[in-house]
């Protein structure tokens, strides 16, 4: 548009320029193109799959996952699952707590390694330098498999291994006592609810103070204390809270007495607010300072997806879907009922129960019972090797970034007078973390991706599951699309979380 | 500013006496010997790697001297990290490369430290910041990084930040050699203020209308040495030693 009105302010004659030349019908011919070839090439590729898949007899599908698979599994919440999709669920849950520990103790462990190797520290730095360049430098793999075999030369399980059932070890693995959730808890976390609370108002009282009168009032210390105590007391007192659940039972009736039609109305109302409320902040955002709005194709592509989002949305409330709504007012009213239930019914136990591990001998083989928390030969073995190698590449990620904060930076701390301790925390952190927390990020979905090695020491992971399910349905298509779905939720929520991080310690520059 | 009486009746701030700093084989200060009273203000010259810098640096220990005293308000330097953290408070510093804290907003620069290593109240901090931002000429940057700032206005928002630690000596380390020519002027405006107001200062720079106007004595250093000390006019004018001369000749 905006060439027409150059052009018509001009002396030349206008001419209208032959389509193949006009670069506004140029581009939308290439977006068109572009989109044509992509839904061609999918349409292609996936009628060609099914062909192939037909003539060879190979069955695609998702049945499977309501089927009992008849396997065994070697670990996790569930070691007979019933379902196919049972199985799959204990593989996703043990390779999350691989990959969740591992995160955890691998940053623990690099940041230590990174920063013994800025350490002035001579014999502290070359350990440092060793770790990083012994451990970064050997496939993962191979040091997964090695601290496997080691792991392997432990012990027989005998009814004295270890210390008095509190922590047993043996070539089965090693034991600990599990900590569980108990029938007061959830009167107990109401107590916490109040205490985090208390918790937040004494951090804001003590900053506060540190403001008005500059001493070290260490808001952290009280804060936590608070919340202690608020813990302390709960432990004991909780029964006095078993009145919640009544509350909740009168919202789970209140729910379900809500109309179909009423809910669906409110979520059509909803989604075309949230579209209006859309396209209002975007006007907003693309105004210039002289007024009016100039926007471009991509712009206006925008306004409209949003308008049909909302306009499907309501589709789907009404026509595709109809169930969504009793399903929502369902749900939620057992949700509601749920709660209710875990507050009464003569619940009156400690929040926490602890269970002691044991050994026990059903026939010929010595075993751990199910009551401790037993971590695998082949948990640790893939443990150790995604938190030891991983620890290497962070350790040099911290290093790296404390290195890339000028040296002016410091002296410039030092020169006001700033003890070390301070300037670290107030002036080199900051900075480095900017610098780190991307490279971290990657680090982090490697470590998530590597816990799929898990299949070379026989860990019940996502991977090693999926394979057995696979070969006992025939599905390995369907169990392959769940994987990659699987560890592309695991990978996108993780890049979420940093991005998070990445935003907020971003440096404001012209 | 007679020079003469206020080196005869203020007590010295920093005395050097035969200060030796070497960069491995390097000798980047041979034998360095002056004092600066209070309230003086004293302009350090001469070619680059004289040591000018390395000298200036040594006096708030960015760099240890290896031989001879530095004595700094009558503390002596040495490895005690209770007087270095004493003397780095009391003596401020500002840099070529201003080195703000590109993470904290203009106030926060100027309140970190006396928040921090002053325990003083925020509020207290903040007034006594604006105060300062005032003076420096930019009061209504207080909430801007120093990212968004030209290199004037950042050097005089570290001039703002040293000065809030009420230093009572100011080292500065070619403040005005990182910025603009149109910039130049405005850093050295303020520094002539301060100058004014009685503050102890010792500065590296390379700008000799600062020196001839604001100088109470000039010391011309070459190869790590003192090679002349003496007033403006003197140094200006009627230069005793032949290095001097010829470096007056190769920049005037």
């Amino acid at each position: 548009m905006s060439i027409t009105a150059e052009e018509s302010t001009s002396n030349y004659h206008h001419q209208k320029p032959p389509f193949y030349r006009d670069a506004i019908v140029v581009k939308w011919l290439f977006q068109i193109g572009a989109l044509a070839l992509v839904i061609f090439a999918l349409w292609f590729l996936s009628s060609q799959a099914r062909d192939n898949l037909t003539a060879r007899n190979i069955s695609t599908g998702f049945d499977f996952l309501s089927v009992d698979p008849g396997i065994n599994l070697s670990e996790g919440i569930d070691t007979r699952p019933s379902t196919g999709g049972r199985a799959l669920w204990v593989g996703m849950v043990n390779t999350i707590r691989l990959a969740t520990a591992g995160i955890f103790f691998a940053t623990l462990l690099g940041l230590i390694v990174g920063l013994a190797r800025l350490s002035n520290n001579w014999l502290v730095k070359k350990v440092g330098a060793i770790f990083v360049e012994t451990l970064r430098n050997i496939p993962l793999l191979v040091q997964i498999l090695l601290y496997g075999a080691i792991l392997a030369n432990l012990g027989d399980l005998e009814f004295d291994s270890g210390w008095d059932n509190w922590v047993i070890w043996s070539n089965k693995g090693v034991s600990i006592p599990r900590v569980f959730i108990a029938d007061g808890f959830y009167q107990w976390a109401v107590f916490m609810i109040l205490g985090a609370i208390a918790a937040r108002y004494a951090y804001n009282q003590r900053s506060k103070l540190h403001d008005e009168t500059g001493q070290d009032t260490f808001p952290w210390l009280w804060s936590s204390g608070v919340l202690g105590v608020f813990a302390l007391i709960g432990w004991f007192i909780h029964p006095i809270f078993s009145w919640v659940g009544s509350i909740f039972g009168a919202i789970s009736d209140g729910i379900s007495k809500i109309p179909e039609e009423i809910l669906q109305i409110a979520l059509s109302i909803a989604a075309i607010a949230i579209a209006g409320r859309w396209i209002q902040n975007f006007l907003q955002s693309r105004r210039t300072p002289g007024g009016a709005a100039r926007l471009n194709d991509d712009d206006k592509f925008r306004i409209i997806f949003a308008g049909v989002g909302a306009a499907i949305s309501i589709l789907v409330i009404f026509v595709v879907w109809p169930g969504l709504t009793s399903w929502m007012i369902n749900s939620s009213s057992d949700l509601f009922s749920v709660l209710e239930n875990k507050f009464g019914n003569g619940r009156t136990g400690g929040p926490f129960g602890v269970d002691r591990p044991e050994v026990i001998k059903p026939g010929k083989f010595e075993k751990y019972g199910p009551s401790g928390l037993t971590m695998s030969i082949g948990f640790a073995a893939v443990f150790f090797g995604v938190v030891l190698y991983t620890a290497a590449f962070i350790a040099e990620i911290v290093r790296g970034g404390i290195l890339a904060v000028p040296k002016g930076q410091i002296e410039a701390a030092n020169s006001l007078g700033m003890k070390r301790s301070t300037a670290l925390r107030t002036v080199i952190l900051p900075q480095a973390l900017r610098v780190m927390m991307p490279p971290l990020g990657n680090q982090y979905l490697n470590l998530t991706k590597n816990t799929s090695l898990a299949i070379a020491v026989g860990f019940s992971d996502l991977v090693q599951v999926g394979q057995t399910v696979g070969n006992q349905t025939g599905k390995n298509l369907s169990v392959f699309a769940i994987w990659m779905l699987f560890y592309l939720a695991c990978s996108l929520t993780i890049s979420v979380a940093v991005n998070f991080f990445n935003v907020r310690l971003k440096i404001v520059e012209r | 500013m007679s020079s003469e009486n206020k080196q005869e009746t203020r007590p010295d701030m920093i005395a050097c006496e035969n200060v030796d700093k070497w960069f491995g084989d390097f000798q980047a200060l041979k034998g360095v010997t002056a004092t600066i009273a209070e309230q003086e203000v004293v302009v350090v010259l001469g070619p680059s790697g004289s040591g000018k810098s390395t000298w200036i640096r040594c006096i708030n220990r960015l760099e240890a001297h290896q031989r001879g005293t530095i004595v700094v308000d009558g503390v002596e330097l040495t490895n005690d990290l209770r007087n270095i953290e004493k003397i780095r408070s009391e003596v401020g510093m500002v840099f070529q490369q201003f080195n703000l804290f590109p993470h904290l907003t203009v106030l926060d620069n100027v309140t970190l430290a006396p928040k921090w290593v002053r325990k003083m109240p925020k509020a207290d901090a903040e007034i006594k910041a604006k105060e300062l931002l005032e003076m420096v000429g930019i009061p209504e940057q207080a909430s801007k990084f120093p990212g968004q700032l030209s290199g004037g206005q950042q050097q005089r928002v570290a001039i703002a930040r040293a000065l809030a630690m009420e230093p009572k000596i100011m080292l500065f380390d070619e403040p005005t050699s990182a910025l603009d020519p149109e910039m130049i002027k405005e850093v050295l405006d303020v520094m002539k203020d301060l100058a004014l107001g009685g503050m102890t200062m010792m500065v590296v720079t390379h700008e000799m209308g600062f020196a001839r106007e604001v100088a109470d004595r000039i010391i011309f250093m070459e190869s790590g040495e003192i090679v002349e000390v003496g007033t403006p006019e003197h140094f200006f004018t009627d230069p005793t030693e032949d290095r001097t001369k010829l470096f007056l000749s190769q920049i005037l």
